[in-house]
Formats: structure tokens, sequence, C-alpha cells
């Protein structure tokens, strides 16, 4: 049996004075590791794409002769070498200004404030799914380890991830749009759009979470201090609920953080079955069609957002933990 | 308690089952829901190199002329005569008393402006090839216009039928290309009501749409154009009821589409040819099979095109011998047939010198299961294709840098019924061209530049039959296209893969 | 006097660790049920050539889209139907275990390497480099990996290979953060100090004090990320980036049978439905491995 004392009790021996500083400098350095990070996903992505296709032919379109090529070329600047190119976009990038979309011909920033919403909206609402199913399941898998709920909650949860995800999303649309017309098999007018894609994409975080819920409770159900908590008498409901949830939670919250940020990428598959039009799609297509411009925004939005998610999630993992901020 | 409360949970979500927002059902409020599997890049006609921008153009714009289907006579649209002042030099007569969706009236200076301003290069039109050959357009009066062209140019009527949409010149110039991607404004029998880019475009119903043109007044109030690149997602859309029009089905989906009670499904032969597009030339030096005669030869035989034809490609599509679509001025299939003969096919490679054949990267974009098919083929006579699938553009690059050995190409023409926009684009000495033969350029540049048809149809027939002989390319099949709508449609499809809403109704 | 008999050794000192280990994983059902089915697809995968009625890459156009046995209009050249070019499926299936097993296998292989190195280094060094680990792996997780794939397919193009490499090359994210924190927690027991204090050299303590400790989470983590990488295959497939055809790859057959969703659904389901268990009987071993193994168990 481990012995760990709740993380609380020993800020509370540090004073909390050290905790503030302790506190400032930990999100300083985490901040300025976001940055970083940031910046140099924005440039690998710059490289990796112009190993996957030359721009200005995707430009050019289909009846491009060499000379226009060319010319196209050197209008948008694509003679210059790669790291001018980075800079420049970069710079620009810092002031909002994402420049033109090659395809569309219309501001980044426009194309991709119109498609923002139902990515949100898609991935906020398949992590509360997750959320609301994963976490319940693993509580009550953990309070009855190895039962017949223990293993078809676990069997429940693996379910769905053990079929590719456009398969799941085609079988979805199958039944409940073609035989049964409940459900509507594309775009985002309404809320019952939703429906399915939110099944698809939150089924990928369910085991994580599930598993996490339940390894973490366990845990702290067999701990000392939950020992001795109930042999002072006090009710197994508040034990559960106030001390071993909250202690259980912390992993799960930097677990569902990260899936959030997984399921941005995961969800170019399902927003191209269920034509959604949102920033995976956005990307996607993008990179098909050699749109640089897009591209290039929405990896550094979505590095941005996720890097943000796991900088929330260290601080708060940080304050609710101290050790953590020593390493 | 939870069985009541359980109860009252199913009431709501089949309450709201059933409120939710309906589907624009069909006929039910005069809606046609079109679906189409590639984002449009921009309304603006001279923007898109997508197919869907050819079907727009003729929706919400008109030409000068307009082509009649059945004849293929040049009929007036917006200019109501027109005539050939000498062999670079062309004067129309204007239409009278029509109007740009916004009010503006139509007259020689939206010509003046339109042509003029997409056939200068600086304004970036992506497809140049379609307006490169305009010299100049002068205002000869309120309703006349002379068009000068760079050369002699006998596919003029041809091209300015298809793609030359007339812009409002006053609205064109203030709002430009942008503008005119998000609030389209043009004479056609449909006007824009709302785009959202990538995502959706509504038209409806010009009311005003001049009755005297070739097109017609339009019958269906609104259409309802979504995007959707998932195959299966469209036709669950379409068997589910929420839209009535889609195309480009797959052939197999399309056979049983059709039993569907409340489906039609309709066939149609398209333009687009499908061919084995070989590096005859050696472009850059790499040395490969392909640039044998005997090999490519070899492979014309080594497939068995009526086969594949008839059990993948199907429908109404034709076995194509020479590279050219059949309805093209000047295509002719008096040329080499490479018949089916697995046989000779080993018998040239070994005197080619690979008795055991070799190994070859096929790229292709298109129609991934004929590229098997063509691939089973090959391995049989020894021939090892590894398939490279990847986009157009990265694959029309690659080729026109000579990198490519084999591909499975294919070309629609931008249905231009003309054999330049086909043979001359391939093998008239332009980048797109392999096999850079003196003599098919010179046969090429004297028929695509001569205007006695009886010249231009010898020597694009001399440079077809060398084509062939050489076997520069394979022509393999023409597409077949399968298009799927509601029962309550009158539609028709024509081979020119472009779908004229106008000319449909409700039943 | 009497003494009562003194029992033999072993019931004295009790069952050993080796015999218990046995012991549980013989009775942890759902190890026992995934090991199984691993055990019967492998046997289908290597008995391929001899199982299969035809050559998995023939193709047979007149023979196209035959439907499986349990139709009436079937035909025994093809028990399991045919695809849409008429390869045969039956024979596709058990050719394309092979290949989702490898992919499975060396991904793991090339995957757990990487990421248990560098989880391993970060762990027990700690400080600075540590700091370069993790940077590293957030660096990781913020790349789009469709974006990686679509580069490499871009200039190799796709295939069997590329495939492995690009998924080994970037899932061993996991690996690293379970390797790091495993070696963390171990870092401060006694022996490792012990170890060091006799001056065992680093590459030493790493191997054979550390590794052994931790092998058991390895072994859980690598049995996900092969159910994973199988997974992420049919992915790639889907987007057109992962395993060319004819390869029979299990991934690949449910990307191609997605066409034909509606009239033929036998096409994607059962590639489908081999996927499912495999992963399935995957997931369960790594949870008996991981339950069997726990710490709290010993």
């Amino acid at each position: 049996m481990k012995a760990r004392p709740l993380a609380r009790d020993r800020a509370f021996s540090q004073g909390s004075n050290r905790r503030g500083t302790g506190m400032l400098i930990y999100t300083l350095k985490r901040l300025a590791l976001a940055v970083v990070v940031t910046l140099v996903v924005s440039a690998l992505s710059f490289g990796l794409l112009y190993l996957s296709g030359d721009p200005a032919a995707a430009i050019g379109g289909e009846a491009a002769t060499d000379a226009d090529i060319a010319n196209i070329r050197n209008i948008y600047g694509l003679d210059r070498p790669i790291y001018i190119q980075y800079l420049n976009w970069i710079g620009k990038a810092l002031q909002g200004d994402f420049g033109m979309s090659y395809y569309f011909r219309l501001p980044v920033s426009q194309i991709m404030a119109a498609r923002v919403p139902a990515t949100l909206i898609l991935g906020c609402s398949a992590i509360v799914f997750a959320l609301i199913f994963s976490i319940p399941l693993g509580v009550m898998a953990a309070i009855r380890p190895n039962s017949w709920v223990d293993r078809t909650a676990l069997f429940l949860s693996v379910m769905g991830q053990a079929m590719p995800s456009f398969w799941l999303g085609l079988m979805l649309i199958v039944v409940f749009s073609v035989w049964l017309p409940l459900l509507p098999p594309s775009g985002t007018e309404g809320w019952e759009y939703f429906v399915m894609p939110t099944i698809v994409l939150g089924y990928f975080a369910m085991p994580a979470i599930m598993r996490l819920t339940r390894a973490g409770m366990m845990e702290v159900l067999a701990s000392d201090y939950i020992r001795t908590a109930r042999a002072k008498g006090l009710l197994p409901g508040s034990i559960l609920f106030k001390h071993a949830l909250r202690n259980a939670v912390i992993p799960v919250v930097s677990v569902s953080a990260v899936q959030f940020g997984f399921m941005l990428g995961g969800s170019i598959v399902i927003e191209t079955v269920f034509a959604i039009q949102g920033m995976g799609y956005l990307a996607w297509e993008s990179i098909k069609r050699s749109d640089f411009p897009t591209v290039q925004a929405v990896i550094l939005v979505f590095a941005v957002i996720y890097i943000v998610l796991t900088l929330l999630a260290d601080l708060l993992n940080g304050w609710l933990d101290p050790r953590i901020r020593v390493t | 308690m939870s069985r009541k409360f359980s109860l009252f949970w199913m009431i709501v979500l089949f309450a709201l089952i059933l409120t939710a927002s309906p589907a624009g059902a069909g006929k039910a409020n005069d809606t046609l829901n079109i679906l189409h599997e590639i984002e449009l890049s921009s309304v603006d006609n001279y923007f898109n190199t997508d197919r869907w921008g050819v079907v727009l153009c003729h929706l919400l714009w008109d030409s000068l002329l307009y082509r009649d289907l059945k004849t293929g006579e040049y009929k007036p649209n917006l200019a109501t005569s027109w005539k050939f002042v000498d062999s670079k030099t062309m004067e129309f007569d204007l239409r009278q008393g029509v109007n740009f969706h916004n009010g503006d009236e139509f007259d020689a200076d939206d010509v003046v402006y339109t042509l003029n301003w997409v056939s200068d290069p600086k304004n970036g039109v992506k497809t140049q090839n379609n307006v490169n050959w305009i010299e100049k357009c002068e205002k000869l009066g309120k309703y006349k216009v002379r068009l000068k062209t760079k050369r002699n140019f006998p596919a003029a009527a041809e091209y300015i039928a298809g793609v030359m949409a007339i812009y409002p010149h006053k609205y064109y110039a203030k709002v430009g290309p942008e503008g005119m991607a998000t609030k389209p404004v043009g004479t056609g029998p449909y006007k824009g009501v709302e785009v959202v880019p990538g995502k959706s475009i509504t038209l409806a119903k010009n009311e005003n749409y001049f009755a005297a043109g070739p097109k017609g007044k339009p019958s269906i109030g609104k259409l309802h154009i979504r995007f959707i690149s998932e195959v299966n997602t469209q036709i669950a859309e379409l068997m589910s009821g929420r839209a009535d029009w889609i195309w480009r089905v797959p052939q197999d989906q399309a056979e049983k589409m059709a039993k569907m009670p409340k489906i039609t499904v309709e066939t149609a032969d398209t333009m687009r040819v499908f061919f084995l597009h070989f590096d005859a030339a050696n472009k850059k030096g790499r040395n490969s099979p392909v640039n044998k005669l005997k090999v490519r030869q070899a492979i014309g035989h080594a497939i068995d095109k009526a086969t594949i034809q008839k059990t993948l490609v199907k429908g109404a599509s034709r076995i194509i011998h020479s590279a050219c679509y059949p309805s093209q001025f000047g295509c002719t299939d008096d040329v080499v047939k490479y018949e089916y003969d697995p046989a000779k096919a080993k018998k040239l490679l070994a005197e080619a010198g690979y008795p055991n054949g070799f190994e070859i990267d096929f790229y292709g974009w298109r129609n991934r299961p004929e590229m098997e098919a063509v691939m089973g083929y090959l391995n049989t006579v020894g021939i090892k294709a590894k398939i490279q699938y990847l986009t157009y553009a990265a694959v029309r690059e690659k080729i026109r840098v000579g990198e490519v050995d084999m591909a499975h190409n294919n070309w629609g023409s931008f249905s231009i019924h003309d054999a330049s926009a086909f043979t001359g684009n391939f093998f008239g000495g332009t980048t797109d061209d392999n096999a850079r033969d003196p003599d098919v350029i010179k046969w090429l540049e004297i028929a695509d530049t001569s205007v006695d048809p009886e010249v231009r149809k010898k020597n694009y027939s001399s440079a077809l039959q060398r084509v062939a002989e050489q076997a520069y390319c394979i022509p393999l099949w023409s597409s077949n296209m399968n298009y799927a709508y509601t029962k309550d449609l009158n539609f028709s499809a024509q081979p020119d893969e472009i779908p004229r809403f106008f000319n449909s109704s409700w039943k | 006097m009497e003494f009562p008999p003194i029992p033999p050794v072993e019931e004295i000192l009790g069952p050993s660790p080796g015999q218990l280990l046995r012991r549980r994983i013989f009775t942890h059902k759902g190890l026992m049920i995934g090991g199984i089915i691993l055990a019967v697809i492998l046997f289908f995968a290597l008995l391929a050539p001899v199982l299969s009625p035809q050559d998995p890459y023939a193709q047979s156009l007149t023979t196209r889209l035959s439907k499986p046995f349990w139709h009436a209009e079937s035909t025994w050249k093809h028990p399991l139907g045919s695809d849409h070019v008429g390869r045969d499926y039956l024979s596709r299936l058990l050719y394309g275990a092979r290949i989702s097993l490898l992919i499975g296998f060396c991904v793991a292989l090339i995957s757990g390497v990487i990421g248990t190195a560098l989880g391993i280094v970060a762990g027990y060094f700690g400080g600075r480099v540590d700091m370069v680990i993790t940077f590293i792996i957030t660096l990781r997780l913020s790349i789009p990996f469709v974006l990686v794939a679509v580069a490499v397919v871009g200039i190799v193009g796709g295939s069997l290979k590329v495939v492995v490499i690009v998924l080994g090359l970037l899932l061993w994210n996991r690996y690293a953060v379970v390797m790091r924190s495993a070696t963390q927690q171990i870092r401060n027991q006694d022996y490792i100090p012990a170890a060091e204090a006799v001056g065992c050299s680093t590459t030493r303590i790493l191997l054979s004090e550390i590794m052994p400790n931790i092998v058991n989470n390895l072994v859980v983590v690598a049995t996900l990320e092969m159910a994973n990488a199988i997974l992420l295959e049919a992915a790639l497939s889907f987007l057109g980036l992962g395993v060319q055809p004819p390869t029979p790859s299990w991934g690949l057959m449910v990307a191609e049978g997605k066409d034909f969703l509606f009239f033929e659904p036998w096409l994607i389901t059962i590639p489908g439905v081999a996927l499912f268990v495999l992963v399935l009987a995957i997931n369960l071993l790594g949870d008996g491995v991981r339950d069997v193994t726990a710490p709290e168990n010993r």
C-alpha cells in the first residue's frame, strides 16, 4: 500500500506565500515553453508543407503553363528561400494577418472564422459526452474491481475504439439516417446534426478517461488516508465524492485536455464523413490542394489550442499538487 | 419514480426529434437540393477550375453565344447575330432589353469591359488558355462590339459559347473577383441568393430572364447546392430524401440505386477520355522502358479494354482508340488500333529487350479501380506496375517535369468540342507534351490555326494517326457518368457534363 | 510428546512468484480470451498460403463483387465473396492478417524503442535532460500527424514500408510518457542509488536495474499502441495515404469496402469485424497483463 499524503496538506505545510511565488515561476516557465513549442511546430509544419507539394502549381490550376507557374512563383514570392518566407509569414501572423488563401482568394482569417465554430462545438460536445459516460463508468468499475460491472464497462469503452472511426460513422449514418430516418447524415444546421459526429468522436476519448478514472479511484480508495477516514466512521458516500474523486480527477483533467487536442486532429475523418465544414476538414482539403497559407494558419491554431490546453492542465496539476512544480 | 422519469425523457426526446428543423424537402418547397463533392474555390467564373464552375457559368451568367446540344450550332444568346469579318476579327450585334440581376442594363460596355479585363494576364484569370486568345474588344455602338483575336482561332466561337460569362462592368469594377465570389451578379436564369464559401450556394429563379434566349425560362424556384466530399454520405442524403440530385455516382452503386422506388438513375457518356500517358520523349533523360516504341505497343496489346469497359466502367461509356473525343471537330477513329493480345504483347516486350518484363511506377489520380484492373493485365505479361495514387495537381506537375513514365490520365477538354482542346493540348509542343514529335507539332499548329475546315481535318488526321502508330498514348475509354435524382424531377443529362438545371422542372 | 507432521517445504514457503504469476494469468478471463484470439489470428496468418483458396492478388473481372457463402447467389470459388476487381476475399483476409499483424508489431517495436529510450533517459536523469525530452514530446503531440503522413507520402509515395516508418516515428509519445513516469517512480528506490554507489555504468543501470522493473508497463503500452497502429493504418487508407492496392491489409480492405457500404456491405464488414476482433483481443491482452503484473497484486 502506498502512503501518499494529500496534495493540499503538503502545500499548507509549505505556507501559502511560498506557494504563491512558486506558482508564478512555474507558470512563467510553462508559458515560455509553450511559446517556443508553438513556434517550432509552425516552422516544422512550414517545412513539411513545402515538401508535400508545389504551391505555385496548385495556384496555377489545371491548364497553367510553365510560364504561368513561373509567373505565379514570382508574384507570390515563392522563389525566395524557405526561411525568409517563413519569417515573413510568422511576422504577419503575429499581427493577425494570415494572408490570402491560394484556393479561395479570400483572407484566411475570414475562412477560418467561418469554420472554427463547427469544430469547437463538435470537440466540446465530444469531450463532454466522453466525460459524462466515462467518469461514472470508471467510478463504478473502481468500486467493484474485476466484477462483471468492471469487465462490461471496459468492454463497452473499448468497443467503439476497436473500429475505424469512419466505419463507425458510416454505420451510424446508415442506421439512423437511412433505415430509420431520425437524424440528418450531414451538415451543421441544428443540434441534431451534431449527435452522430459527437458520439463517434467522443467514443475515442472514452477508454483512456475511463481507465484513468478507474485506476485513479482504485489507488486512492486503497490509500491509508481513505482507510483512516473509513475507520473514523465517515459514510462511504461522502468519502467517495468528496475526497477520492477530487484526487482521482487530477490526471483525468490533464488527459481530457490532451484528448481534446487529439480530437481536433482526429476530427478530420469525422468532419469528412459527416460533411461538417470545420477546421479539420479545412486542413485536410487545404493540404490536398496545397493551399499553404490556410494549412499554416490552421496548424498554428490547432497547435496553440493544444498547447494552451496542456498548459492549463499543467498549471492546474501544479496548483493541486506542488510536487510537480519542482520537476 | 424512475419509470415515469425515463418515460418523460423519452417523450422529450421524441418531441425534440420531431420538431427538429425539417430538411428543405425538394418538390414540397420548390427547392432542388443539389450535392457536389468538391468545394468550389470561387463562384467567380474566371477564378475556379472545377467542373461546377462551368455549371454555375451557365446558371448565373450568359455568354454571347450558346451551343445547341442537339445540332452543335452556335445560337444567339446575349448576341443576336455574329460574323467573322476576317480571319482574326469577329463582330457581334447585342441583344437589347436585357438586365442584370441587380437591375443594371446590359450593353456593349459590359462585353468590352469583361473581355478586356479577363484577357489581361495581370488580372490572373486561372485558366489562361480560355482567355489568352483574345487580343482586344472594342465598342462599335451601344449594342455592337468587335472582337480581335491574337492569331487565327477557328475555335473562338466554341470558347465564347462555353466559358465566357459576361459580367456587369460597373459592379465588377467596384467589387472585383472577391465581391463576385460572395455576391455574384449576372444575366442568367438563376440569381445568387447566398454564398457560403466552400460550403453552400443558394440560387433563386430569375423571374425577369429573357424568354427569347436559347436557354428558355427556368422552372424550378430555388437551387440549393451543398458540398459533401464523402460519396456514401451523399448517397445517404439522397436515400433519406434530404437531397434531390447527386452525380458522379460510382457505377456499382448507381446500378443498385436504380432499383429504388423514389430514385431515378440516369447514365450518360462524357467527353472525359481516360488514357495511358507515356513519357515517350524521355523528357528528363531518366531512360525508361516506355521510351521504346515496342514497349508502348506491348502495353497497348496487354490490356483487355473491352472487358474492363464492360465490367467496370459500364454504362454509356465507349472504347476510345484515338487521342480525342469522337464529337470533337477534327477527331477521327481511323487510326491503328491495339487489340487485346497478351501473346503479342509478350513477344514485343521480348523484342524490345524485356523478356521478363520490368517494374514501373504507375501514376494516377482518379478511378483507382480502373487503374488496378489495368495493373492486373500488365502483371500477366510481366510488367509490375506500382500504383502511385496522388492528387491531380501533384501528378500533373510530375508529368510536366518528366518524372512520370506512365500515368492513368484523363482529360475532359473543358467540354470544348474541338480537337484542339485535346490533341492540341497533349501533343502540340506544350508542357503536357511528353512525345515531342516535330511532325505532330507541325500538323497540330496548322490544324489549330487554319480557318479552312478541310485543311484542319486533314492535319488533325495525320497527327492522330502518327500518335496512334507511335503509341505516344494509349486511349482507353470515355468515362461514364451516373446521375441519381428524386423521381419528382424532370431532368436530362448531357454528355458535356454540364447539368442544365434551367431546363429541369418538377413532375 | 507428539509433534504435528512437518508439511513439505513447498507448502511452508507458499507458491513461488513464477507459479503465482502463472496462476493469475490462467485465471484472468480477459487475458486468456485475448491471448487465445490472438493466437488463432497468428495461426491463420502463418498458414495463409496453405489455407487460401487463391492468390490474393489475382484479379478476375468477370467474377467481381461475388457474394459470400451465406447468400443464395454465391460461388464456392469465392467463399467469402470477391472485391471490386474480383480478388478472392477469403484469401485477402488471411494474407491481410499477416500485414495487419506485421504493421502492429513493427510499429510497436520502432515506436517502443524510441519512446522507451526517451522516457527512461528523461526519468532517470531528470533536470535539463528531462526538460528537453518533455519539450520534444510536447512538440510531437502538437504536430498534426496527418501533415507528416501527407508530406512523407507526397515525397516517397505510399507503401507498407512508408506506413510502418511514419507510424513508428510518430507513435512513440505514450511510451515516452509512461516510461518516464514509471522510471521516476522507481528512481529513488534503494537499489538504484546502491548501483550508482557501487559504480555501475549508466547504461548498465538503465538496462539491468530499471528496465526489468518497468517492463510490465512497457508491455501494456505496447499492446495498446499495437492496436492503435493497426487502426491508424485504416484511417490513413481512408485518406489515401496508407498501404497501396493490391496489398491486402485489413485497413485498406475496410477503406476500399467503404465505397460499397450500401449494397455490398460484406466488403467492409468482413475486414472490419476482423480488425475489431484483433484490436479487441490486443486490448484485452494488454489490460490483462496490466492487471496481472500490477504492483497492488504483488
